[in-house]
């Protein structure tokens, strides 16, 4: 272990500030923090026990006991959440027998717990295990994805890439390798064309794109011949791939053509409607539909989405890539300074605060170092732009925060990455080597004399960290712990010295402005929010995914028009909008135009900009206590309001869902979130009673039924109980598939639910054809 | 030098300088527990919260800097509201009791758990001196009390309670030299008390400690009441009233015995007294013509501080009462001292305040341990020899020893205690989900560390770490579920190898108090 340890922290440093990279670099050999190891590196560094156990503790990222072989990860972001998320957590409980604390299974094979977010909202409820992610599970389905994972894991390791000829092109292929693409298949999609490419000899490009946004559609890939118009192919499976490719391109050779052929109609004559099956898949951009997502959209952040390679230089030079850059060193800081604060561009991160002014402040600061932080470390459920756009346009970012670093005089810069975002690290530092290598990072850019480097460091696990001081504390080596403001960072921030922070989308727009001009952005939008908004739709929709719309569209556009309306034509009941720091927007104020203002005055907010659409089936007051409980677990414990107060409110909280709670404790309740928001010291705790309070203010009557005991969806575990209906057929489907013996099997007769055994974990109402299992 | 205004007052502050310290300056003292002028602060208790004028936000004042231009108010309404809030939030976690249950249950509020350290350490004289400052009788409510005490005593679900009733007869019994009080200067001011029972006699006691000259006037010729009237010997000698009688005589009670009161006896005694104390024990018709508010049985007294309708006249023990209860009639004597001392020296007459208690409640079965890690394991020790019997020397320190120490260490310097008190707060408002289990952590004779009476300032915390302790203490954990803890399971002696005196000074409350 010495020599490990040793090894680990030549690679770290042993400066104080090094010790989450260490710790980071200690589990992922050990697969947990061994207390030996902690110990060691104590002996090895300037870093103390107290400082070392302190910060190992606070992120959630480290585990003090192993873990299994696997990590089985339930998302139980908000999307997930709204479609039966803890069902599916109980159920893996329940099939890997853990009891109690327990996270492991007896044989040490699979280690389950929660995350907040995978950011595939779309296919949602989602279960990872290791790097394979299962989208749309149910409890009845938990126990099929372990054992598919083990069948997968028995097959062995991949094959290697294939090399295609790059001259003398037939076309080219697009896949998509956005997180949820990777998690709905794409990785399959990519291989199964590369098998194809080899095995036809194919002279295509295979090209990987980041997110489409259409995540909805997913896995996606595009196919572009020269001269036609390109053909999108969606929720395509692996094995249609070689029908899509060969229907578009030819194979290489006459010998490989005929065998090809002659294999193609074996297995044409095997299933014959294959052809039309993958006429399925094909979507047009033209169809109404898909002109529908597009259509109110204005890529600016995520401009050229779909068909840029991330990490492509010559490609995103070649669609204007640099040019804000280079426009903006012909100006002075000044000047650009002015043509940010005249785009009128406000914060994507939340709050809104005017970029230009922060970007000021930070320039007037007289300091020989400054430094400059993309806020990457995006941890509201139900909200992934942030690793969208990291992902998918990381030479945009760059480009932004180099602009910014030239106007506020920064010296170096960061990238701050969420832990769970493994994809979007990885491009980003494919796209710093590229940068680098071709001048745009490093001594004397493009020859103006301007140095600025930009390096990452990855989160460890902890909400709070995005809020901006715990962020500097986080990035220093300390607990997330946030500390009072003024000071603000742009006077002292890391290390004491100026610092400007800024959210991963702001710096996405920022090239835009700077290339199209200030007076484009901010015709778009409306009087006090400027510009255009990416929003992670998904929840109760029928076309969720990644979209960037202006300022100023109305809710009611986004669900209908972009979104396709409710899903199972179900009513809209609210959106929830702006994550654990937002609220509900009831649907009777669906067509108020969305800004920062609008949002504040319905007493939701922005946030980072997730949307989840919830019908008449949800349940306010659940969803109310679900986001209380991630800020209540996400609380850094520093001042009383918010670690004592949001647990006071979730404990209420908890009543309500169980039907005790009394009008009185309703009251308490509702001063609580009120001192609770008044008396906290950061944004967290501030904005933590909001989800409560706008609920209680559009959906009083349902917290009063909670009152009287009564969940008036049903949602509520607790108040409700599993009944069958007159309709039952008898067919037995339930009794054989509940997991407790809740219901005896008997054949043909109206079933019966036991309801002392009953766990409701959902499973027979799932499974019963006749929709005859009923809650109430 | 930056201007701003502190409640409406100009003040002039330094670059830098928070706006606690500005205040404090100005005369401004704003409460805080976490805030500690020679660490870096941490914003955390939030009791320190301003509100800045103009926008009505409330902000920390121990980290908000002064600023030109500020307008600040440090009290008003809302922000009292606020604090309190914040003390309420703070105290629906705090595990522990400032008082130990058996004090807070007995009707004279025996410091009940020093007297049993003493005791156990064989301090009999000194234990004997705490047991007086709160009743005047000892050895006789040593052998008559019913000891509502001893059904308080956590002690009790484990095995039995604690023999407290035993303990103070022993005290009182097995003390050597006679017991030193502190006394007043004679203040020339005199009280009449009607009645020499165990009411009259406690309060003639304390007013003569008070500085006061008290006069008891008694209808018999011997003092002592229903205690040597209506009690018989064998459940109480004599001879030991007629000890702890003398004691009280020797503070310089004045002693009329054998003196009827009636109507115009008691006129003349209120003319001629600055204060009348009624302790005649009963009420009867004969008393109609002195003109006390009373319901036929019972004279009908202000709670507290036991005034009646008549101007400076009191009624204490069993008169007001329809329950008879010795204790509580010396309890009530104690106090009414108190409440005349308030009358002379022009103060509001509201009789003895009580500071702000915390209770832990019932101890769960898995935390039995925990508190036995305090007391010896001995099972409840009973007198040898004949019956009613006290104990010996050897015994009542053996059976002192079982005593838990459920009090608080801190209980006069502990800041959760005095903010809760000054700004009223309930420890049951927030009272919503099961409190954590509680743990004592002992370093013998050097400090105690209690998790549950933490408020996570982190004081300790900066402190170990600024005095380059190897090991000092560290958060372990996020939220709610923070607790403070000494890195790799070390033990306290490990944490503390230099600074255990320094923490236990700057800890705000008792989570970390010398042993």
């Amino acid at each position: 272990m010495q020599n490990t340890i040793e090894h680990i922290i030549q690679n770290h440093g042993t400066a104080k500030e090094a010790v989450i990279p260490i710790l980071q670099a200690i589990q992922k050999e050990f697969n947990y923090l061994p207390e030996e190891a902690l110990e060691m590196v104590c002996g090895f560094t300037e870093i103390t026990p107290a400082e070392i156990v302190g910060v190992a503790s606070f992120y959630s990222q480290f585990r003090f006991k192993p873990a299994g072989k696997h990590m089985v990860k339930v998302c139980v972001g908000t999307a997930c959440h709204v479609k039966g998320a803890d069902l599916v957590y109980d159920s893996l409980k329940r099939v890997l027998k853990l009891e109690g604390d327990n996270d492991t299974d007896p044989d040490g094979v699979f280690t389950l717990e929660k995350v907040s977010c995978l950011g595939c909202c779309s296919l949602a409820p989602a279960v990872q295990i290791d790097d394979v992610t299962y989208g749309h599970v149910t409890p009845g389905t938990s126990k099929n994805i372990l054992v598919d994972f083990i069948e997968r894991n028995n097959k062995g390791a991949r094959k290697d890439k294939v090399v295609v000829d790059a001259g003398n092109l037939q076309g080219e292929v697009r896949i998509g390798l956005g997180s949820c693409c990777i998690a709905s298949g794409s990785e399959e999609i990519r291989q199964a064309v590369e098998e194809t490419v080899a095995k036809d000899a194919l002279n295509i490009h295979i090209k990987h794109v980041g997110c489409v946004g259409m995540c909805h559609q997913v896995p996606l890939i595009e196919v572009v011949e020269p001269e036609k118009p390109t053909r999108l192919y969606a929720k395509v499976q692996p094995g249609d791939i070689r029908y899509i490719l060969e229907k578009h391109f030819r194979p290489q050779g006459f010998f490989k053509k005929l065998k090809t052929s002659f294999e193609a109609m074996v297995e044409t004559i095997q299933d014959d409607s294959r052809w039309e099956g993958i006429e399925k898949y094909s979507i047009d951009v033209r169809e109404k539909h898909v002109a529908a997502f597009l259509g109110e959209q204005i890529p600016i952040a995520t401009e050229f989405r779909g068909i840029i390679n991330p990490s492509d230089m010559d490609e995103y030079l070649s669609r204007g890539g640099f040019s804000g850059l280079k426009k903006s060193l012909e100006l002075s800081p000044g000047e650009i300074i002015e043509e940010v604060i005249r785009s009128g561009i406000r914060g994507r991160g939340g709050a809104g605060f005017p970029t230009g002014a922060k970007w000021k402040m930070v320039a007037q600061q007289n300091s020989s170092e400054k430094y400059l932080i993309c806020n990457g470390d995006e941890g509201d459920p139900g909200a992934f732009m942030d690793r969208m756009l990291l992902e998918s346009y990381p030479l945009r970012i760059v480009e932004g925060m180099l602009i910014a670093a030239r106007a506020v005089g920064a010296t170096l810069g960061y990238f701050y990455i969420r832990a769970e975002y493994p994809l979007a690290v990885l491009r980003v530092r494919e796209a710093l080597e590229v940068c680098r290598e071709k001048g745009y990072l490093g001594k004397n850019i493009l020859g103006s004399g301007f140095d600025f480097d930009i390096r990452i460091k990855e989160g460890a696990g902890a909400f709070v960290c995005g809020e901006e001081t715990a962020l500097i504390a986080s990035m220093e080596g300390r607990r997330g712990f946030p500390v009072f403001r003024p000071p603000y960072p742009a006077e002292s921030g890391l290390w004491g010295k100026p610092t400007l922070i800024n959210n991963t989308e702001t710096f996405s727009q920022i090239p835009w402005i700077m290339s199209q001009g200030a007076d484009k952005f901010a015709i778009i939008g409306t009087e006090k929010s400027k510009g255009t908004k990416v929003f992670a739709l998904a929840g109760k929709i029928n076309r969720g995914g990644l979209i960037e719309v202006p300022m100023g569209i109305t809710l009611r556009q986004i669900v209908e028009d972009i979104g396709g309306g409710v899903q199972n034509g179900k009513k809209l009941k609210a959106v929830q909008i702006g994550g654990p720091s937002g609220g509900c927007i009831p649907h009777f104020l669906a067509d108020k135009p969305i800004d920062f203002e609008s949002l504040d005055e319905a007493g939701a907010m922005m946030g980072s900009g997730g949307l989840v659409v919830l019908d008449e089936t949800d349940c306010m007051v659940d969803i109310a206590r679900y986001f209380l409980s991630f800020t209540q677990d996400e609380s850094c414990g520093k001042c009383t309001f918010c670690r004592t107060g949001t647990r006071r409110m979730l404990d209420i909280m908890e009543r309500l869902c169980e039907g005790k709670a009394s009008e009185k404790d309703l009251e308490e309740l509702e001063t609580l979130a009120g001192w609770t928001k008044k008396g906290s010291l950061c944004g967290l705790g501030k904005t933590a009673p909001n989800p409560i309070l706008s609920t209680l203010r559009f959906f009083r009557e349902e917290y009063l039924a909670h009152v009287n005991g009564k969940c008036p969806t049903g949602k509520c575990k607790s108040l409700v109980e599993y009944s069958v209906g007159e309709n039952c057929i008898g067919c037995t489907i339930c009794a054989q598939q509940c997991p407790v013996d809740a219901i005896a099997f008997n054949p043909h007769q109206r079933h019966e639910i036991d309801t002392t055994l009953c766990t409701k974990c959902d499973i027979c109402r799932q499974a019963c054809p006749v929709e005859a299992i009923s809650t109430g | 030098m930056i201007k701003l205004k502190i409640n409406d007052k100009n003040i002039q502050a330094t670059e830098g300088e928070s706006l606690l310290e500005a205040s404090a300056k100005a005369g401004f003292m704003i409460p805080t527990m976490c805030h500690n002028g020679e660490l870096e602060h941490f914003t955390s208790c939030m009791l320190c919260l301003v509100k800045e004028k103009t926008s009505g936000k409330l902000f920390p004042s121990c980290t908000a800097r002064a600023m030109e231009g500020m307008d600040i108010i440090t009290h008003d309404e809302e922000i009292a509201e606020a604090r309190k809030v914040a003390l309420e939030l703070l105290l629906s976690e705090h595990a522990g009791d400032c008082e130990a249950p058996c004090r807070v249950s007995c009707p004279a509020f025996m410091d009940i758990p020093l007297m049993n350290r003493l005791n156990a350490a064989g301090q009999f004289d000194e234990a004997l001196e705490v047991v007086m400052k709160d009743i005047a009788l000892p050895g006789v409510l040593g052998r008559i009390c019913p000891a509502p005490c001893e059904g308080a005593c956590k002690r009790k679900p484990i095995d039995e309670a604690v023999s407290i009733c035993l303990l103070k007869r022993a005290a009182a019994d097995l003390h050597e030299k006679s017991p030193e009080f502190d006394k007043n200067q004679p203040n020339g001011k005199r009280v009449a008390i009607i009645g020499a029972g165990p009411a009259g006699l406690s309060a003639a006691f304390y007013l003569q400690l008070k500085g006061f000259q008290a006069v008891v006037h008694d209808k018999n010729t011997k003092a002592g009441g229903a205690l040597m009237h209506a009690i018989p010997d064998e459940k109480l000698d004599k001879t030991v009233l007629a000890k702890e009688i003398e004691i009280i005589e020797k503070t310089g009670v004045e002693f009329k015995t054998g003196v009827e009161i009636d109507a115009e006896a008691f006129g003349k005694l209120r003319e001629e007294f600055g204060a009348v104390v009624v302790a005649t024990g009963d009420y009867s018709p004969h008393m109609d013509p002195w003109g006390l508010e009373n319901n036929g049985r019972q004279v009908l007294v202000k709670k507290g501080s036991f005034l009646t309708n008549l101007d400076r006249v009191f009624a204490v023990g069993n008169v007001n009462r329809s329950v008879k209860l010795a204790i509580r009639s010396a309890a009530q004597g104690k106090e009414v001292a108190t409440a005349i001392d308030q009358l002379f020296n022009e103060e509001p007459v509201t009789g003895e305040s009580r500071m702000f208690n915390s209770t832990l409640g019932r101890l769960l079965p898995e935390e039995f341990g925990e508190y036995m890690k305090e007391g010896s394991k001995e099972k409840r020790q009973h007198p040898t020899g004949e019956k009613r019997a006290g104990y010996d020397r050897e015994l009542a320190q053996k059976e002192a020893a079982r005593c838990l120490h459920c009090d608080c260490r801190k209980p006069d310097s502990c800041k959760l205690r005095i903010f809760a008190g000054e700004y009223q707060a309930s420890k049951k408002r927030f009272a919503y989900s099961e409190r954590k289990p509680l743990k004592k952590i002992i370093q013998q004779n050097v400090l105690v560390y209690e998790p549950g009476k933490c408020i996570k300032c982190g004081i300790c915390v900066r402190l170990t770490a600024k005095q380059k302790e190897r090991f000092g203490l560290t958060f372990i954990g996020r939220g709610f579920d923070v607790e403070i803890g000494i890195p790799f399971g070390k033990n306290l002696e490990e944490a503390f190898e230099k600074t255990a005196k320094e923490v236990v000074e700057a800890c705000p409350t008792g989570a970390l108090a010398g042993f």
